[in-house]
């Protein structure tokens, strides 16, 4: 065993976190949570040139050539920074699928613009019953000619309103299995018939209404196998909440650090809150909640970098910090009190993204589920 | 970054593995780790020979210098060992490994041949005489007197929550050498239990098993070459004998996991009206739930085992493990409890007893592990303070 990072992880790590602090004030935070983008396209284009967009793609297509591992970690910097933008869209829930199972000539048209900053993608898997299972994919795809016409409504899809490809998720045959007959379909963002609005959350992120109004696909956009797409689709949720989890990750832990800075400085009834040892086991049990959760993480992101299968390992680390996040962020407002509550403090713009992180890519319950599917129950 | 075991690590893994099937009597559900359940009549002469067959394959002492009759082998060969025996809930290895770490810390040359090599043949063992009536958590309140006379100091007091006091050998004793001050009047004794004027009144558990001991010193005579470290240095060894608490969390983690292994096992097999019992959500909610808890456990375990090979400090880690494991041990039980519903109150000799009993014991004794070796409070206290979240005092 060796738990120890590569001095190019440590490296990546402290760049990022360097880059962020100095890139991403929170004034930058809280006007893109009124902005109708999302994000900053210089400060976009700006990471494309560090290399960090393309972190996990093949080198032959303008990538890093990174693992997952490392990818965890510039993450969990992004969630540190509360960094706004289409990254997990672009990134896990686009590129790597596209990586995964593209045809050469879908990698070769869409990952070098991944990776220079020129492409934002997501995938518009969830429907108006806002569950991420195949029972719910309802949106059709219907061969016509050498074409697929694609219909319906996908509901909370991240950062469609500016993605340039959307991965579809259609149904395309019907079957007694509701796993079978999904297809997933590379959407170009421009294609006539698509409308996207935005709908306004606690986060400030961007989630949308997705709709496809006979949408015509060529053929040669389907990703992967026709019919047989929901196996991919659970693997692109793994991904997610992997990821997901390690921007949760990185909240928490500059949620604890902030408090433990507050409880020195705060002082009442003539000393620091952080001598008062009602303050110090809170904050005890909030570093539990932070450093179990960064080794879980780490140790779910390694077996996935190393081809390890990792089902319960994502799902033990998605499931566990999407309490734990949360539980960390409230304790942190009960240290913080009346100012924490207020716009003018960072700790709200931590607790509301707790929230919506731990309802995204599964919940604690979902993963709580193939946790027992995993310890064959 | 590689979770992996190597080669050694795993074919060690192996090796003790093997040992324990070997060593446990066939359908063994396992007992808690440490001096409680080896009080137990059907438990203790199988804890006995296993001390002994630990000790003759040297695995007590796995780390220590051979002189002492260790094996010098690297720390994560103890790790694994400790964790195989947790988790398998083989009686065995106790507290006198920690008094081993104490002995070679501060003892003599002379101290250290005379009582290390006996516990590393797994031929004595030790109790820890550290509370008093009126010292538990405040350990620098230890009242018990020593005063020095010619070659011997003499003792008068009383101790009290020494587990398994009665079947060792030695017990490890704090005592005032000077009631003028409170930090600096302690020191620690190797005392021999059979010495005129100690007597022992064992106290009945929670859970029935008779493991606490009271032990009272009536003029007992120690000879100077037991004292322990310096006169009046005994907050030295206080102090170290703290950190070296280190793997008690996770001792409580491995054996919930096991708990839990049984559990799943049982609801895999068990019907209610006409459904097995884990196709119920809730109970499947409530079991992954408990799993993920002890799955982030040991990866925190990782962590500190990682750490201690690294020779970095442990304070905070093992404290959190301390914290975890011992709410998980209490929810773990309480959740057989509920599953095992009517059942879960019988006592393990009833006749309809289900999973032998081992929940309602559990439910029973996991209550000490919150309070034994520190507690929840304690452990908060040194997460937070200066070794590791550096939150002020004052």
């Amino acid at each position: 065993m060796d738990l120890s990072f590569s001095e190019e992880q440590e490296m990546l790590w402290k760049s990022a976190r360097d880059f962020l602090a100095n890139k991403c004030p929170k004034t930058l935070v809280r006007q893109m949570e009124e902005d109708e983008k999302g994000y900053v396209p210089e400060l976009w284009k700006e990471m494309a040139d560090l290399g960090w967009i393309g972190l996990p793609f093949p080198e032959k297509y303008g990538g890093g050539g990174f693992t997952f591992l490392d990818l965890v970690i510039l993450l969990e910097e992004m969630g540190r920074a509360c960094l706004p933008g289409p990254f997990i869209s672009t990134v896990v829930l686009g590129g790597l699928p596209i990586a995964k199972w593209g045809t050469e000539q879908q990698k070769k048209d869409i990952l070098p613009k991944i990776c220079k900053g020129e492409a934002i993608l997501t995938l518009a898997l969830t429907e108006p019953s806002a569950r991420y299972d195949a029972v719910s994919v309802q949106v059709k795809a219907k061969v016509e000619g050498d074409h697929y016409v694609i219909s319906g409504t996908k509901l909370f899809v991240n950062d469609a309103n500016v993605a340039d490809y959307i991965i579809v998720v259609a149904r395309t045959a019907d079957s007694a299995n509701p796993e079978e007959g999904i297809t997933l379909f590379i959407v170009d963002g421009k294609s006539p018939g698509i409308t996207t609005h935005l709908l306004r959350t606690i986060a400030g992120d961007k989630q949308c209404e997705f709709t496809l109004n006979k949408v015509k696909v060529p053929k040669a956009s389907v990703l992967g196998k026709p019919n047989q797409g929901w196996g991919m689709v659970g693997e692109i949720i793994q991904w997610a909440a992997l990821a997901k989890a390690a921007e949760m990750m990185g909240g928490a832990q500059q949620v604890l650090e902030m408090t433990i800075q507050y409880a020195k400085d705060r002082v009442q009834f003539d000393r620091p809150i952080g001598s008062f040892q009602i303050i110090q086991h809170y904050l005890a049990d909030m570093s539990i909640d932070v450093d179990s959760s960064r080794v879980s993480l780490h140790k779910a992101a390694w077996m996935l970098s190393e081809g390890i299968s990792c089902a319960k390992e994502i799902s033990v680390i998605k499931g566990w910090l999407s309490e734990a996040y949360r539980r960390v962020t409230a304790q942190a407002h009960q240290i913080h009190g009346a100012i924490g509550f207020t716009k003018d403090h960072d700790l709200e713009l931590y607790f509301r993204r707790a929230k919506a992180a731990e309802l995204f890519f599964g919940d604690a319950d979902f993963h709580r589920e193939i946790v027992a599917q995993q310890l064959g129950m | 970054m590689d979770f992996r075991y190597t080669d050694d690590e795993e074919a060690f893994r192996k090796e003790v593995q093997q040992f324990i099937n070997e060593s446990m009597p066939p359908g063994w559900l396992g007992v808690d780790p440490g001096p409680e359940e080896e009080t137990r009549e059907d438990v203790g002469p199988l804890a006995r020979q296993m001390w002994r067959k630990l000790g003759q394959k040297s695995w007590i002492g796995l780390t220590l210098p051979k002189a002492y009759g260790g094996q010098e082998a690297p720390l994560w060969k103890e790790m694994i060992l400790l964790q195989e025996l947790a988790y398998r809930g083989a009686p065995g290895m106790d507290t006198a490994i920690a008094q081993v770490d104490l002995i070679l810390t501060f003892g003599t040359e002379e101290q250290k041949r005379r009582f290390v090599v006996p516990i590393t043949r797994g031929e004595v063992k030790w109790a820890i005489g550290m509370s008093e009536p009126n010292a538990g958590s405040d350990t620098f309140a230890v009242q018990l007197r020593a005063v020095e006379e010619e070659d011997y100091f003499v003792l008068n007091g009383q101790k009290i929550w020494s587990s398994g006091a009665h079947n060792a050998n030695y017990e490890m004793v704090y005592a005032r050498t000077d009631p003028e001050n409170k930090h600096m009047g302690l020191s620690v004794f190797m005392v021999d239990l059979k010495s005129p004027g100690i007597t022992l009144r064992q106290i009945p558990q929670m859970t029935g098993i008779p493991a606490f001991c009271e032990v009272f010193f009536d003029n007992v005579r120690v000879p100077k070459e037991n004292l322990l470290g310096e006169k009046n240095g005994g907050w030295q060894v206080l102090l170290h004998a703290f950190g070296a608490e280190r793997t008690y969390g996770l001792f409580a983690i491995y054996n919930a996991k096991r708990y839990l292994d049984h559990l799943i096992q049982y609801c895999n097999e068990t019907h209610v009206d006409g459904q097995l019992l884990s196709k119920d959500p809730l109970v499947r909610n409530r079991l992954a739930q408990m799993a993920i808890e002890i799955e982030v456990g040991c990866n925190l375990g990782h962590e500190l085992n990682w750490q201690a090979i690294q020779g970095q400090p442990t304070v905070k880690t093992s404290n959190q493990i301390k914290v975890h494991g011992a709410a998980i041990a209490q929810r773990v039980a309480n959740l057989g409890m509920q599953i095992l519903g009517l059942y879960g109150p019988l006592h393990e000799r009833s006749k309809w007893v289900r999973l032998g009993g081992r929940f309602s014991h559990e439910y029973l004794s996991t209550i000490g592990s919150s309070l034994a070796g520190g507690t929840t409070e304690n452990s908060k206290n040194h997460i937070a303070g200066r070794a590791g979240l550096g939150l002020p005092k004052k």
